[in-house]
């Protein structure tokens, strides 16, 4: 008798079995191997920046059983993002999805690769968000949360919907103890950047804010109720090349208006390094604009 | 029509009362945890560290309390055999736990913290010998998505059908649970009943 529940529960296990052989072991550290996706066929894989604990010597596992060697074309630390290239031809690629067409309450499963066979958990999805700043300051752009468990060596595994396709990248490298997705058009981005470049360049202005509330006139004036106080700068950053001083308030960079310190910290992590723009900012009562060129984050 | 999710409500529940018939409560008077009724005749299957007295106790689905004796102990495998003279008790349907496949959903009842009857459920996480950690080792093992607390070990893990597959055993962190696969049980028994007749 063919119940609902054994039809769910059969096709959480076919959806295993398909996404199954585009997932690889990565062993990259000394505790136990995590996992990667494939993401082209001929060995370009995503995994997690935490999970590569070395830059060398890293072997991956297929599901074929066979391993191979790979090295280590760059890594995002601020987005826990890192790709490998391994030398094998023919990889599985799973078909994406965008985080878009999910929406909270569906049911996913993380799979893992640590050992020779394919692992999973099963969970819904509890959170989805626009952009996001990660506390390291890189930019997802979807914020997608779950209730998966990620046991020792998901991290760098598929978030899969039912129909077997990939979310985005699972990590709980981010946020401790919460399982977020790296979804699939920030992996695109990231790892187009580090096939052509090595690294991800994150803009950089070295400067200490806090929001203050603009007075009456101000905020008339600005258009916005608040802007960031500079409490520090950086010897030698782009804030003080450009004569930013303790006290000056922020109210808009490159165009854009700064009301909070996440919106500096999107704007940075988008912005592109070495460009110059215009500072917007109050300094003895009076707006001034003052010429920055952006840095770029060590 | 109920949607989907309510079919799938209704489906669990009945499910968790079908197999709690053959759920029982196994006490030797200092702690206790669940068995399951293997065989009509009063056969109960349960965990070593759960039976390690000669006399135990055991209170069946119904309420009813039956004095229990051990038949067989197995610790490295953590299996053990009860006997309790009754005949005509709601044997558990067994499942065939070579086939399990990560992402199937499976089910564990028992006694966590002695409430009695408890459900949880979750998706197999994988299953095999190839475990390299520690005391996992050299051992096959179930590895669940199951939320399995003192007083479940023992009792019975089973499939979608109320197939037993396993037996939970051991907690291995606060969401992922090990169970014995019901095969190593048939083997364990196979053994140990031989001998015992033997003897």
């Amino acid at each position: 008798m063919a119940t609902v529940l054994t039809e769910l529960s059969d096709s959480l296990a076919s959806t295993v079995a398909k996404a199954g052989p585009s997932i690889v072991r990565v062993d990259a550290r000394r505790g136990p191997p995590a996992t990667g996706i494939a993401w082209s066929a001929d060995g370009v894989i995503v995994t997690a920046h935490h999970v590569v604990e070395r830059d060398d010597e890293i072997e991956i596992g297929l599901d074929s059983g066979r391993t191979a060697p790979a090295t280590l074309v760059g890594r995002d630390p601020s987005t826990d993002m890192a790709v490998l290239r391994a030398d094998v031809k023919g990889l599985a690629v799973p078909a994406w999805t965008e985080p878009t067409a999910m929406s909270v309450g569906h049911i996913v499963l993380a799979l893992g690769r640590p050992g020779k066979s394919v692992r999973a958990t099963f969970g819904i999805v509890s959170a989805l968000g626009d952009s996001w700043v990660t506390p390291a300051g890189g930019r997802l752009d979807r914020f997608l949360q779950t209730d998966v468990v990620m046991y020792p060596g998901f991290s760098g595994g598929p978030l899969v919907d039912v129909s077997g396709r990939v979310a985005g990248m699972n990590t709980s490298g981010i946020l401790r103890g919460m399982s977020l997705a790296i979804p699939h058009g920030t992996i695109a981005t990231t790892v187009e950047t580090l096939l052509a470049h090595g690294r991800v360049r994150r803009g950089y202005l070295g400067v200490g804010a806090q929001p203050v509330r603009l007075t009456a006139t101000l905020a008339k004036q600005a258009g916005q109720e608040t802007g960031l106080m500079v409490v520090s700068v950086q010897p030698s950053s782009s804030a003080e090349k450009a004569g930013l001083l303790q006290g000056d308030v922020i109210i808009g960079l490159g165009g854009e208006p700064m009301r909070h310190v996440d919106g500096l910290l999107t704007y940075l992590s988008g912005a592109e390094v070495g460009k110059k723009v215009t500072a917007k900012l109050v300094r003895g009562g009076k707006v001034q604009e003052v010429p920055v060129t952006i840095g770029e984050r060590e | 029509m109920p949607s989907a999710i309510e079919e799938l409500n209704s489906t669990m529940s009945s499910l968790a009362a079908r197999v709690g018939q053959s759920v029982v409560q196994v006490g030797d008077g200092s702690g206790g945890g669940a068995g399951s009724i293997w065989h009509s005749g009063g056969l109960v299957v349960t965990n070593a560290h759960v039976a390690r007295r000669k006399s135990l106790r055991v209170t069946l689905a119904d309420g009813r309390l039956m004095r229990a004796r051990l038949l067989a102990r197995d610790t490295f495998h953590d299996v053990a055999a009860l006997g309790i003279d009754m005949s005509g008790l709601p044997a558990i349907e067994l499942g065939d736990s070579r086939r399990l496949q990560p992402g199937q959903w499976v089910f564990a009842l028992g006694h966590p913290h002695g409430v009695r009857h408890a459900l949880t459920g979750g998706v197999v996480i994988g299953t095999g010998p190839n475990w390299d950690e520690g005391p996992l080792a050299g051992r096959e093992w179930l590895m669940l998505d199951l939320h399995l607390r003192p007083g479940n070990s023992g009792g019975p893990v089973f499939d979608v059908q109320g197939r037993m597959i396993g037996i939970s055993t051991a907690i291995d962190g606060p969401e992922s649970g090990l169970a014995v696969p019901v095969h190593t049980v048939k083997a364990f028994l196979r053994e140990a009943l031989q001998s015992e007749k033997v003897a």
